[in-house]
């Protein structure tokens, strides 16, 4: 019996070895993370396209349907007599730049679908960061175009979404008066914690309710400065202070109300 | 500043959102977790589907052999589910602990469903126990009848049991569009985040790859018991079983593709670049282990039916065609196994001149491929065909016109295959695509089409002589093991497939990973997980069997004169 049970283990480490095998022997291709770009409103073109040129053929993915040319342009060889996109990108749409096109075109991707191909590209906004996707940009002018992207355009979205010096809309994210869809709407979750999920950059705001009075609240949601919350020191300044233009009055009633009974 | 925004946020985003495991990491420790219990979950949803129909053939026609089969499908539940439960607990704790920001969002998107999972799950389990432990009591009469309606409730919680967890795995994968990542948890409705976009398409291809998975691993174990018997009669019974379970494994099987494209299509629906990361992005190579495996998984299931053909008398006339067969499903295995796009480097593009391989490039496109695999289908189904006409004569006066009928049906199913498959070179991929539908359509046609006029053709048909039970060869049974590792490997390549497509993503655009093992692997790197996987799986699949056995023996040995 024991020789039985020998060749059956061997046949089975033999068939799982040679799949592994045959899993080992084919190209190794591993989907890499976003990397976060270090890079500031002094990153110089070269470091832009260099950074671009990574994200475009690493955790971008976009030569999975733009390196082929079936499923999308192929942006690099053009394909057709086009040419690199770089050369033809400030021709596509009258009057619009290239640095603009190329934005829109990974943004809001069905705004100009070229002709031949489908609709299928998603907003790489809901992939990538704003910056991630200035450095690819800079690398698609560089394929035989020049490169307009500096560190300024990461800069200025720099400050748009730190709530810095950049002048931000006061329009509201939502018309509702539900607390919850306003910290959801708000980008409050992304840095306060609720119900065990959020960022951790500022104080937690389970049992908010319990620590800070309704004004407490009312003055640091309007004045974040004001007064900084212990431990979070190092933090001090990142809270937007544009809230008080953003919220209606009834908006910000509901949220402080809402977060006054979080006990 | 936004580079110290962005790092003091995914720092922020990472403190206590993962916890680490020694040696194989957090990621491993789930990933074995997950599939080991998988596995099992597997396999005690898929054998007792079938448990239930031969119950059901024992009682209607009569036959105690059926009933003793079914039975013993059912033995091997109760093992098998102390360690589902097991491996699913231990999942359960490693997740709480290993990924705590995740597993609190899927809590509070999901909780009332894991109350209600975990209740089925108590219910299943009573309802197995009066399964097995009152086979013996209601085993006559209406209590028979009711006896297998115990079976097939069982076979309706485990059912709901899966899709309810099926729910939480594909919102993973496709949660609803309104779903972002700002969006709290509580505020996503539970219903509509079960019922993603890839919910029923998983439902359905699981329900039937179960029945497959359990087919082959109960046709396995009937082959250990082939090797290991000691009398005629033992080895005349499990050479039966093995036979029962393999054809219910390839029968399945046989529809299972066809439950994958409708995935695959609602995956593309989903969201294109998920599908295209899918064939054509990272993951296209891990389609060519996949078609290497059901290469070997379509040889196996031939080879096994035409060895078994030595043992019933009047096989012998098909015998010559099986080298033609054999032929045939290589050259398909070859076909299926060629590559076609990926992803290349500008050197390598252009040293290929393009990106496609200027020969392979003709047979790596799915026209090609969808060509093969219809065939390999075709062929598989001739060999059942061959192996069920093997002993028997007809006698309706249309038996010639019948098995004309039959010929012609196979003729027309692959002229419409090789057809499509021509055509498609000379058409847009859009049409392309649709010619895949014409082909298969063909193909279960003649499948169905063929079954029905064959049942009416061997009506009162004459026997040839009986079929020589127990007579086979020992390594017709190898080809049943190699059948049963091979699915399970499939099964662990498969997870890794539908898993990995996420990439970086917890759940899919709205819960970004972010942990150090946040890069999804390359095929070398998962087949040594799905291997080990493999491995742990069979060993205590291996140990349930040695179990089965001994509790077998234990009723068998007479109790000794006199007492102690």
């Amino acid at each position: 019996m024991w020789r039985t049970n020998l060749k059956v283990a061997l046949l089975g480490l033999a068939v799982i070895g040679f799949y592994t095998l045959i899993a080992h022997i084919i190209p190794q291709l591993e989907s890499e993370v976003p990397e976060v770009l270090t890079l500031g409103a002094d990153a110089s073109p070269e470091a832009l396209v260099e950074a671009g040129e990574r994200m475009y053929n690493g955790a971008g993915a976009c030569s999975a349907c733009h390196g082929l040319g079936t499923r999308a342009p192929n942006l690099l060889t053009g394909g057709g007599g086009l040419g690199p996109i770089g050369s033809r990108c400030g021709e596509r749409v009258a009057g619009t730049p290239c640095k603009d096109y190329l934005y829109e075109s990974m943004t809001e991707p069905g705004a100009y679908v070229v002709a031949g191909f489908e609709n299928i590209m998603p907003d790489m906004r809901r992939q990538l960061s704003i910056d991630q996707i200035w450095a690819v940009i800079a690398f698609l002018q560089a394929q035989g175009g020049e490169v307009t992207v500096t560190g300024a355009d990461l800069a200025q979205d720099a400050a748009v979404s730190s709530g810095g010096s950049m002048p931000v809309a006061a329009t509201p994210a939502t018309a509702s008066t539900d607390p919850q869809e306003l910290l959801a709407a708000n980008g409050c979750i992304g840095c306060h914690q609720l119900a065990g999920s959020g960022g951790a950059v500022g104080p937690s705001f389970d049992g908010i309710g319990g620590r800070m009075t309704p004004a407490q609240l009312r003055q640091s949601i309007l004045d974040p400065g004001a007064e900084v919350a212990e431990g979070y020191d190092q933090f001090a300044g990142m809270m937007p202070a544009t809230f008080g233009e953003q919220f209606t009055a009834a908006q910000l009633e509901a949220v402080v109300k809402f977060l006054a009974e979080l006990r | 500043m936004i580079d110290a925004l962005t790092l003091v946020q995914a720092a922020a985003d990472t403190t206590g959102a993962y916890g680490s495991f020694p040696g194989i990491g957090a990621r491993g420790a789930v990933w074995i977790a997950a599939q080991v219990h998988l596995m099992f979950a597997a396999f005690v949803l898929g054998v007792p589907m079938f448990a239930v129909i031969t119950e059901l053939i024992g009682i209607v026609a009569k036959d105690s052999k059926y009933d003793k089969l079914s039975k013993e499908f059912t033995r091997l539940l109760v093992f098998a589910y102390s360690a589902t439960a097991l491996w699913g607990g231990l999942l359960l704790f490693l997740l709480t602990t290993l990924y705590p920001r995740f597993w609190g969002h899927m809590a509070r998107v999901f909780g009332p469903s894991m109350w209600l999972y975990a209740g089925l799950f108590f219910v299943e389990s009573f309802t197995l126990y009066l399964y097995y432990y009152g086979w013996d009591r209601w085993k006559a009469g209406r209590a028979k009848w009711g006896h297998w309606a115990l079976g097939l409730l069982l076979n309706v919680w485990g059912t709901i049991v899966m899709f309810i967890a099926n729910g939480w795995l594909t919102y993973m994968m496709s949660p609803p569009s309104g779903v972002t990542a700002e969006t709290l948890p509580e505020q996503v409705g539970l219903w509509n985040a079960i019922a993603n976009a890839t919910w029923m398409p998983i439902n359905i291809h699981r329900l039937i790859a179960n029945a497959v998975f359990g087919g082959s691993i109960v046709a396995a174990y009937a082959a250990y018991r082939f090797l290991s018997a000691r009398t005629a009669e033992e080895r005349a019974h499990y050479d039966w079983m093995g036979y029962v379970g393999n054809f219910i494994a390839i029968s399945t099987f046989i529809v299972l593709p066809f439950a994958g494209y409708y995935l695959g299509r609602e995956i593309y629906e989903f969201n294109q670049q998920m599908g295209i990361t899918m064939m054509g992005g990272f993951m296209s190579w891990l389609w060519i282990v996949q078609a290497v495996l059901i290469g070997v998984l379509f040889l196996a299931a031939n080879y096994y039916l035409w060895i078994g053909m030595a043992r019933i008398p009047g096989a012998e006339r098909f015998r010559p065609y099986t080298k033609w067969m054999l032929l045939l499903l290589v050259v398909c295995w070859i076909v299926w196994g060629t590559p076609h796009t990926m992803i290349a480097s500008r050197a390598e593009l252009a040293a290929m001149g393009g990106s496609h391989h200027p020969f392979l490039n003709i047979l790596g496109v799915m026209s090609a491929k969808n060509t093969a695999v219809n065939l390999m289908i075709l062929t598989t189904f001739l060999s059942f065909l061959m192996y069920r006409r093997a002993n028997k004569r007809p006698t309706v006066a249309w038996a010639k016109s019948g098995s004309m009928i039959e010929g012609a049906m196979f003729a027309l199913a692959a002229g419409v295959v090789v057809f499509y498959g021509i055509y498609g070179y000379f058409v847009e991929a859009i049409v392309r695509i649709g010619f895949s539908v014409y082909q298969v359509a063909a193909v279960l046609a003649c499948i169905i089409g063929v079954t029905v006029i064959d049942l009416f053709v061997l009506r009162g048909a004459e026997s040839r002589g009986e079929i020589r039970w127990g007579e086979m060869p020992e390594r017709s049974q190898y080809a049943l093991f190699v059948l049963a590792i091979t699915f399970t490997w499939l099964m662990g390549l498969m997870g890794f497939a539908r898993s990995g497509i996420r990439q970086h993503w917890h759940v899919w655009e709205v819960m970004r990973d972010t942990s150090a093992q946040a890069a999804t692997p390359a095929l070398g790197a998962a087949a040594n997980m799905i291997s080990l996987c493999v491995v742990i799986f069979l060993a205590l699949v291996a140990f349930i069997f040695w179990l089965g056995g001994l509790a077998e023996r234990a009723v068998q040995r007479p109790e000794p004169a006199g007492g102690a």
